[in-house]
């Protein structure tokens, strides 16, 4: 992995601000940034807009909802002056998701094969041949055992841990800059989430791939990141690295999500939710931003 | 779709056999019969024949050799008028059927996917023209375009796209929000070629069961206008035509009616059975 200079960030969002046609707004003066080769976690609760953000970086927002403000750079190039083809290849080369829901991800009636090499052989510019190689070659990394007959095979036949696993082989196959995971392992079983965490974590180290790891889960937070963003109602309330978020947590809502990470050993701590007061007071902080927020856009 | 009474399944009525190789079996004869008419036709279905007017079928008495399934008030061969009428309706049903299934299918398309305006255009045209009584709108189309087979199509075909568009929209819009359309948005594709790679193949069970449904209809609708001599000209022999002819002489000659309806009524029933097979058998996840 050549890296490049030691200015341009993998990731870097400036000040983003995503809303609805009515202008409720979803995401509140977000910023961001990635290294090479790092891994970000972004956690907050359903609803804080995790999920916009990876939305937002890899141009897939749903209709409707648009970007208000801000700035996104891939490798230092700004996605936002580029031309709606030019942004798209260039996402396309640079990027990669490793998508929620396996059993939606991956199209019902197209075999697994085409569904790997297809961006590799119309962005990339492989050949066929190289395009399968490489994924008979990751199919096989991700523990893949009969790597042909899987390609071969509709989605259906094959279980949602295998699924999941393929949607990360099709995901590293071409190397990319970025990865988005947009909570990869909420849609499965407990047993095949750990599987599924080990795997991105060896790919993403051997690949030296920043990855935007979005969840919700702390103990995931723990096992994968090395730097978190924790979001809540859209505004990033904290910013820091795993281990200091975990040691010494600046935020009083931070403070309270991990003392809610529940325990196997309830009796010793019994579980503490997220206090309702703490939460109704965060809210009442976004109304008043938000309406300083419509003010300054009056003037 | 298993079958739990026998150990025998291939010989038996599965539900598969009968959604599939029943129809098409019968289609196949009935294709056979258009496309074959004048090898197999016993006689000229326009002879006619005064002397041997109204002769009965073959099983009844007073039949005559070679006649099998009696004769009309004309004296013209039944069983000769079925088999090229057989081709009238083929061809009417083929190209009204893949005309309609191209228009409305397109416009389904195009308003399940990009949604917004072309989508508010495309169902406010739908359910305007829901409103108006089909049989009367064909009937009127033709007598606009005047009768023959050019204007048979057109009518079904801009009366029925409706049919395709309403449900080609709505499996479109559930199919455009799959996270796997996103994807391939991710991987490079432009927003257009998701519809066309992963999107249509995805409604095309849809597609071709409505197809078939589609030819079930045009059958029928071609023996409507037939019926109401607006079709094409009332020489051709037409199920329809023949229908109505026959339902002046039911009381003493109910095989003039009666032979050519069985003949429509097998068609459209297997077209339509047709589809629901086909659907089964194309649909990776319903296999």
């Amino acid at each position: 992995m050549t890296s490049t200079t030691a200015h341009t960030h993998t990731l870097d969002i400036i000040n983003l601000n995503i809303a609805l046609p009515r202008g409720q707004r979803l995401l509140r003066n977000v910023s961001l940034q990635l290294e090479p080769g790092e891994v970000r976690a972004l956690v907050g609760e359903s609803g804080a807009g995790k999920s916009m953000i990876g939305k937002a970086v890899l141009g897939i927002l749903p209709h409707k909802i648009k970007m208000t403000e801000g700035e996104i750079l891939l490798e230092g190039a700004h996605l936002n002056a580029m031309t709606p083809a030019t942004r798209r290849r260039t996402v396309a080369k640079m990027s990669a998701l490793i998508p929620q829901d396996p059993l939606t991800a991956l199209n019902p009636v197209r075999k697994i094969g085409p569904q790997i090499t297809d961006p590799l052989i119309r962005i990339h510019g492989w050949s066929h041949q190289r395009a399968l190689a490489r994924a008979r070659e990751l199919l096989d990394r991700v523990h893949i055992r009969a790597p042909d007959r899987v390609m071969h095979s509709y989605p259906h036949e094959l279980s949602g841990g295998m699924r999941q696993r393929i949607l990360i082989a099709a995901a590293f196959a071409p190397s990319p800059r970025l990865i988005v995971a947009d909570e990869p392992t909420t849609a499965l079983d407990v047993t095949v989430q750990k599987q599924i965490l080990r795997l991105i974590r060896e790919l993403q180290r051997e690949t030296g791939t920043a990855v935007l790891f979005v969840t919700h889960d702390m103990g995931v937070v723990a096992k994968i990141s090395q730097k978190v963003t924790v979001l809540f109602a859209g505004r990033v309330i904290e910013d820091a690295a795993t281990h200091t978020v975990f040691e010494n947590p600046a935020h009083p809502y931070t403070q309270a999500l991990i003392a809610a990470t529940p325990t196997p050993n309830v009796s010793a701590r019994p579980f503490q939710p997220v206090p309702s007061a703490l939460i109704a007071e965060l809210h009442r902080d976004t109304v008043a931003a938000d309406a300083l927020f419509a003010q300054r856009g009056r003037r | 779709m298993a079958d739990v009474t026998t150990n025998s399944p291939r010989l038996i009525l599965t539900d598969t056999n009968f959604r599939l190789w029943l129809p098409l079996l019968w289609i196949g004869v009935i294709a056979a019969a258009a496309l074959l008419a004048p090898l197999i036709a016993p006689h000229d279905p326009l002879a006619q024949d005064l002397m041997l007017e109204r002769l009965p079928p073959f099983f009844m008495d007073g039949s005559e050799p070679g006649y099998w399934l009696g004769t009309d008030s004309l004296g013209r061969d039944v069983l000769s008028r079925i088999i090229y009428g057989a081709r009238i309706a083929l061809f009417v049903s083929l190209i009204a059927a893949t005309t309609t299934g191209i228009f409305g299918s397109a416009l389904g398309l195009i308003a399940g996917f990009y949604g917004g305006w072309a989508d508010r255009v495309i169902s406010r045209l739908v359910d305007i023209w829901m409103a108006f009584p089909p049989v009367l709108f064909a009937v009127l189309l033709v007598a606009v375009m005047g009768t023959g087979l050019g204007s048979v199509i057109a009518a079904i075909a801009l009366i029925d796209w409706t049919r395709f568009a309403r449900v080609i929209r709505a499996e479109t819009m559930v199919q455009a929000r799959m996270d796997y359309v996103d994807s391939a948005r991710i991987g490079g594709a432009r927003r257009a070629a998701t519809l066309v790679s992963e999107i249509l193949p995805n409604v095309m069970p849809s597609i071709i069961a409505l197809l078939m449904l589609e030819m079930g209809i045009a059958v029928i609708v071609e023996a409507i206008l037939s019926f109401v001599n607006l079709s094409i000209s009332s020489d051709d022999p037409t199920w329809g035509s023949m229908i109505a002819e026959g339902r002046g002489a039911i009381h003493f000659a109910w095989w003039v009616l009666l032979f050519p309806l069985i003949a429509l009524f097998m068609t459209v029933l297997s077209f339509s059975t047709l589809g629901e097979g086909l659907k089964q058998r194309f649909d990776p996840v319903l296999k």
